[in-house]
């Protein structure tokens, strides 16, 4: 029964990606069975779409720049969280997590106001700080909970052994904490890579792939998007198999390395 | 001469209004192992923690090895410690862990790994060097633990309460683990433990602390032997405490009225009229069947409750006055020598009267 309870969870979160991925090959425009045909139309359509290929690049650009932003500041500023003690404690974490209950039509239309009263002009660099303010919170919601449970007798240890306050960060705290912040940067690209509303109040004239493909979508749906979508996804997977690649063959490497030394030693 | 690897020079510490240290005086000897005991919140890791420079005195000076630490950050210490949840690096293997403080000091890889293998060996985890630290067992991550501070060669070696998270039967393995590591590397050890039978089976002395002062320093045996006080006392070890009034002195005897009669105590400072407590160790006490007189005072009472501990027995023996007394002999061939309620007569040497302060 829990089994069958697992299958039905794991079918209903992956079942539409599949589909996606299934129509993308689809030699047809159809997005429904039966499917009559396998191709890669749909991939070469999405590349001769100049626009669409123009506004996912953007949306790349925009979402590792505030990814990236939003990481730096998030990181610090749980790490801080989780030092901090008593009242201090609860208003901060107040504070960091309230703009998620703002709805991002006032972000959207509080940012457009800023921007014109400071002189900005709206392009890719507006829109990546607006992704910044949105994702924050999230970030820090998601990576604080881990960081919470931070064991500083760790630090302490790192110091004691000979470790400087920045070598015993470097060396000890942050490949610890690193796959909580990788973690939490995936879930502001993700955030950032789909966001629409506060987009559509901070950008100019360049737009962002969603909101691309929103306008497109109003005119006649192309299976292109499937495509674009498949590519997305892609890379990421890419991304994440050969981190884990690089990191298994450093481990093998090393113990190699430490095997034929106790040989040595030992003959 | 032995000049003393850390002297401890008026140590105070305050946190906000709050005094956990009081002008503290300890000499640390060269080699030896030294326990700071005492009940959680007498100020024992404070002080060990001021040691290795985590903490900083309110006033006082720390000297190790004849240098002032007062300022001195802890990664500038000639000092290691051994962390109560060990502390290991759990994104690193056991190698890496123990390697870590040898790469920061920039070592060829060649001596590194030479170091590492022979500390692996030292503390028995030689085939255990690329485990994951979460795949260790309690001992073998306290091993880990004790390997990482020592591969450093530290004139000193702080351990906070480093058996506390393990099993009995591991622990009771550990304390000889750690006194043959220190028997093979000579190094000083200060030991921080709240319990009593880890103190007494590990010391060279022990040094008994209660609110943030040193009550008293000495080896387990003479501490436990003459206990300066009614702390120390009950602190180490079981014993029964009897108020006493002194009646007479006579040369080297004092006679003491202990309600239900009178007993001889050792004279040393004492004067008539004295109100005194006597501190009298269970197993010191003779039980002998009522009936049968033995030599010197003795005290009539029944067997309230016993308890058979396997090599050693413990009555519970109510006083005609209503007093309780603990007593603990030997098991041996005889077994249960007496039933509850069984009439009893208590008796105890002169010697075995240590006289304590009101």
């Amino acid at each position: 029964m829990l089994r069958a309870y697992v299958w039905l969870y794991v079918a209903v979160l992956f079942g539409p990606l599949f589909l996606i991925v299934l129509f993308s090959f689809h030699s047809t425009p159809a997005q429904y069975f039966p499917m009559q045909g396998l191709s890669i139309i749909w991939y070469e359509k999405f590349f001769e779409n100049h626009v669409l290929v123009e506004s996912m690049r953007r949306s790349i650009i925009v979402a590792v720049s505030s990814t990236i932003i939003t990481t730096v500041i998030g990181s610090m500023a749980a790490l801080a969280l989780a030092r901090l003690q008593g009242w201090a404690k609860s208003a901060f974490g107040t504070i960091t997590f309230a703009p998620v209950a703002l709805p991002g039509l006032f972000i959207g239309i509080s940012l457009l106001t800023l921007f014109s009263q400071l002189g900005i002009n709206r392009s890719l660099v507006t829109v990546a700080l607006a992704h910044v303010l949105i994702s924050l919170p999230f970030f820090i919601e998601a990576s604080r909970s881990r960081l919470e449970y931070f064991d500083l007798s760790l630090e302490e240890a790192a110091r004691d052994l000979g470790a400087s306050a920045w070598d015993s960060f470097r060396l000890v705290t942050l490949p610890i904490i690193a796959p909580t912040l990788i973690g939490a940067a995936i879930l502001s690209f993700a955030i950032s890579f789909d966001e629409v509303i506060v987009t559509i109040f901070a950008s100019g004239s360049e737009t962002t792939l969603p909101i691309a493909v929103w306008s497109m979508m109003r005119q006649a749906m192309t299976p292109a998007i499937n495509a674009a979508s498949v590519l997305a996804l892609s890379c990421v997977m890419l991304l994440i198999v050969s981190f884990a690649l690089a990191g298994w063959l450093h481990r093998r490497r090393k113990l190699d390395r430490r095997k034929a030394f106790n040989d040595g030693a030992g003959a | 001469m032995t000049q003393a690897i850390v002297q401890l020079d008026r140590i105070t510490k305050s946190f906000g209004a709050f005094r956990a240290l009081h002008e503290i005086n300890l000499d640390v000897r060269h080699g030896e192992i030294l326990t700071l005991l005492g009940p959680s919140g007498c100020g024992k890791t404070t002080l060990m923690r001021i040691v290795a420079g985590f903490e900083q005195p309110s006033t006082g000076r720390i000297l190790i090895d004849g240098a002032d630490m007062v300022g001195v950050p802890p990664e500038r210490r000639p000092v290691n410690m051994v962390f109560q949840r060990y502390a290991l690096f759990p994104h690193l293997d056991v190698f890496d862990n123990i390697a870590f403080g040898l790469r920061l000091k920039r070592l060829p890889a060649a001596e590194i790994r030479t170091s590492v293998r022979k500390i692996l060996e030292l503390v028995q985890m030689q085939d255990l060097s690329d485990r994951w630290i979460n795949q260790l067992s309690g001992g073998q991550a306290q091993r880990v633990a004790l390997a990482r501070a020592l591969v450093n060669r530290p004139a000193v070696l702080l351990l906070d309460e480093p058996l506390a998270a393990l099993d009995l039967k591991i622990r009771q393995h550990m304390v000889t683990e750690l006194k043959r590591i220190h028997t093979e590397t000579g190094t000083t050890f200060i030991y921080v433990t709240h319990d009593q039978d880890e103190a007494m089976m590990l010391s060279d002395r022990i040094v008994l602390m209660n609110q943030g002062r040193i009550e008293q320093i000495g080896s387990p045996e003479s501490m436990y032997a003459a206990p300066d006080s009614l702390f120390a006392a009950q602190f180490l070890g079981d014993t029964n405490l009897l108020p006493a009034r002194v009646v007479s002195v006579n040369g080297m005897v004092a006679r003491c009225d202990i309600g239900i009669g009178a007993v001889d105590v050792p004279a040393k400072g004492l004067a008539a009229g004295n109100e005194v407590t006597l501190s009298v160790r269970p197993e010191t006490i003779v039980l002998s069947a009522d009936g049968v007189a033995p030599p010197g005072p003795s005290f009539r009472g029944k067997v309230r409750d016993l308890a058979f501990i396997g090599n050693r027995i413990v009555y519970w023996v109510t006083l005609e006055n209503g007093q309780t007394l603990r007593c603990q002999e030997a098991r041996t061939v005889a077994g249960l020598r007496f039933q509850a309620h069984a009439p009893v007569r208590a008796s105890w040497p002169v010697e075995a009267n240590v006289v304590l302060e009101g």
